[in-house]
């Protein structure tokens, strides 16, 4: 292994000097560069790190003149990022909860559980726990009621439930779009491209606000789930989209093939067709994942508490909206966190469909 | 002599009245919010500063936040009843409408637009705020007058850059105007000494002076208030009771103020009123709780819970803030302002 390192990093360096160093100029546009990349690595180090407070308790540091970073509005605001206007003296519920929704979609990421009633068991499960967690008066905790939901967990929540109702709606879309029954096709067509051709802020505006004005007061539930709904069913229509094509990228003899040997419809799709068209499309599919991830933040236009908008809490006070950067970039930060192990995660599944298909 | 027949004919009216109000309807709102236990409000998603903010305990406040408990105490008896919903700016008129909140205090102004086709009911103004000077302290200027020859930077084509001309001219003061097409912009260049002054909405500006300024102390919010904008709370049109606890609530805190009840002197003053005013504020005489369908002492409870209107301005925006903010026009009548409070007979 050390070896194989050892060779690989000799590698590198061999590349390296043949095509940045090479010539003369090489070199020279080379070495410019590579101050240039040092020195704003070495502002951003001593800004960030060197230079900065790290303490609520040294927030006085950070009016020098010479300070960096300051890192004491993590220190003294983090939880309102983190949880949002959830009750001080509960957050523990929020951290469980939060945790049982990463855990879930870390244990569906593993190749063992890919079957329906595990990955079904596994979150359902997540979800009560974090439903019963954040809500509480159903175990006998002091009720939260979803408007003081917030922060990181919210943002998990809705991201979670919009991925985990939309996947199965865009695959029933998609599969009634292609149906050879013209009734189901012509409504998923129409329910389909209706929805694409409607802005995602006014799909959530309408199940927010317009909603309650027409609707009966039976029929509206909690404004959360209107909305994750809403969203839902919104990511499913471009989901539905999205495997149209990994649907036509499959020869029909497969279909054919499989009915003429006897095998019934479901066992066709399921065990032939499906695996295939999820392969296919596997890289679009991340995509549309993270930018629901991203686009979650929109639900702040309709008063929830997600983490961009609890971010602006946290600096929006006059002792810290001085250090709105640092507030800015810790989110960042969870964001970057969250979506990039999203992709490395969707190469990975990408290598290893492609060691099973050869 | 005109004041004696003007208490005669009120008390006339009043008792005309009082069969009329016995037999009148508690406000749907308020029976709404007795039933639920709860009194919904509007907060905001995010902050906004002085008026609605979290704290280090993931907790509301501010201005607007202190007054919907105060209201939910007169209510409920209880600030802790307050829930309060996030709302975006946009989201907050058909929140209303639709029965998400029940009251919206947001820093939202009292137009015509909102009063009639909006469909929204107002109560009695409970801030002003308009546009404001600021200028380097070094000048040792206090007031507008004193600009004569100097350089005025405003942000490009808003309503401020015209009123700021409007009111200069008629001062007669000689200016340079220089306008920037952004507020950052117009930050940098004032602190870069190319403008001595510059004008923008009070409040901002002395969230700015407090928060991201090097050194606040040098520089100077000057008195001139040259636009004012009322802010007060909406409801929806149509329950007549509930605006009037809503005004009502306001005179409870503006009369505290005016008479010195404060929240730690509340009990002793119920306990001893000093005037006939005072008993009648804090239920010692009744009568106050009646009229609204509340509790005697709604006015006590609420002003040892939140306190007086002065107390809850300090906290929040005057000098027990970040902030610093004068009281200005935000101060009594008896004390150079122009907040009032209805007569309480």
């Amino acid at each position: 292994m050390t070896t194989m390192t050892q060779n690989r990093f000799e590698l590198f360096v061999n590349d390296v000097k043949k095509r940045s160093f090479g010539t003369r100029t090489d070199a020279a546009i080379s070495t410019v560069v590579l101050i240039l990349l040092a020195y704003i690595i070495w502002t951003v180090v001593d800004w960030a790190l060197i230079r900065a407070v790290w303490s609520k308790e040294n927030v006085e540091a950070c009016r020098l003149e010479d300070a960096g970073a300051c890192w004491s509005i993590i220190d003294a605001r983090h939880r309102i990022i983190l949880f949002g206007l959830y009750p001080f003296e509960q957050h523990w519920r929020s951290t469980l909860a939060c945790l049982s929704i990463i855990a879930t979609v870390i244990i569906s990421c593993i190749p063992f559980m890919w079957t329906t009633k595990r990955l079904a068991a596994s979150w359902i499960i997540g979800f009560a726990a974090y439903y019963l967690l954040m809500e509480g008066s159903l175990i006998g905790l002091q009720q939260v009621t979803t408007d003081q939901w917030g922060g990181l967990s919210l943002t998990l929540f809705m991201f979670a439930s919009v991925v985990l109702l939309g996947m199965p709606m865009g695959l029933a879309l998609a599969l009634m779009r292609r149906s050879e029954m013209p009734v189901l096709r012509i409504f998923a067509s129409i329910l389909i491209d209706t929805v694409r051709s409607l802005p995602l802020l006014v799909t959530l505006f309408t199940a927010a606000v317009v909603f309650p004005i027409i609707l009966p007061d039976w029929l509206q539930g909690d404004k959360i789930w209107r909305v994750i709904v809403a969203f839902a069913l919104f990511f499913a229509c471009y989901q539905a989209e999205v495997l149209r094509g990994g649907f036509q990228a499959i020869p029909k003899g497969q279909f054919e093939a499989g009915k003429a040997l006897g095998i019934s419809y479901a066992n066709i799709l399921f065990r032939i067709i499906l695996p295939q068209v999820f392969r296919y499309a596997l890289p679009s599919t991340i995509n549309m994942v993270v930018i629901t991830f991203k686009e979650t933040a929109i639900v702040i236009i309709i008063g929830f508490f997600e983490i961009l908008a609890s971010t602006n809490a946290a600096y929006g006070t006059g002792e810290w909206t001085s250090y709105y950067k640092e507030a800015l970039l810790f989110a960042a930060g969870i964001y970057w966190i969250f979506l990039f192990s999203l992709g490395r995660y969707g190469e990975y599944l990408k290598t290893r469909m492609t060691v099973a298909s050869r | 002599m005109i004041s004696k027949f003007v208490k005669f004919a009120s008390m006339a009216t009043m008792a005309l009245a009082i069969p009329s109000m016995a037999s009148a309807e508690i406000s749907p709102t308020v029976k709404q919010i007795q039933d639920r236990g709860t009194m919904l409000c509007s907060g905001h998603n995010g902050s906004y500063y002085g008026f609605v903010e979290v704290n280090d305990k993931n907790e509301w406040k501010g201005l607007d936040i202190d007054l919907c408990r105060a209201m939910t105490t007169a209510i409920l008896g209880d600030p802790t009843k307050a829930q309060i919903v996030p709302l975006s700016w946009a989201q907050r008129f058909p929140a209303l409408q639709s029965g998400d909140v029940d009251i919206i205090i947001k820093a939202t102004g009292w137009t015509m637009g909102r009063d009639t086709e909006v469909g929204l009911q107002f109560s009695m103004p409970y801030f002003f705020g308009g546009a404001q000077f600021m200028a380097h302290g070094d000048l040792g200027i206090t007031e507008a007058q004193e600009l004569e020859g100097g350089t005025v930077c405003v942000e490009a084509g808003t309503t401020i850059e015209r009123i700021v001309a409007n009111h200069l001219q008629t001062l007669g003061v000689e200016h340079t105007m220089v306008s920037y097409e952004k507020a950052a912009e117009l930050q940098a260049a004032y602190l870069a000494n190319r403008c001595d002054a510059f004008a923008a909405w009070g409040p901002f500006l002395a969230v700015l002076r407090a928060t991201q300024l090097e050194n606040p102390d040098a520089h100077v919010i000057l008195s001139d208030q040259l636009s004012n904008e009322p802010i007060s709370a909406a409801m929806r049109q149509g329950d007549d009771g509930f605006v009037d606890m809503a005004n009502w609530m306001l005179a409870a805190l503006l009369i505290a103020e005016e008479e010195g009840v404060t929240m730690a002197n509340v009990d002793e003053m119920a306990a001893n009123p000093p005037n006939a005013k005072v008993a009648r504020l804090l239920g010692t005489d009744p009568g106050m709780g009646a009229r609204l369908g509340l509790r005697d002492t709604w006015a006590k409870e609420m002003i040892a819970a939140m306190g007086n209107y002065g107390e809850i301005y300090h906290r929040n925006l005057g000098e027990n803030s970040p902030y610093k903010l004068e009281r200005g026009l935000n101060n009594l009548w008896s004390h150079g302002g122009v907040l009032y409070a209805p007569q309480l007979d």
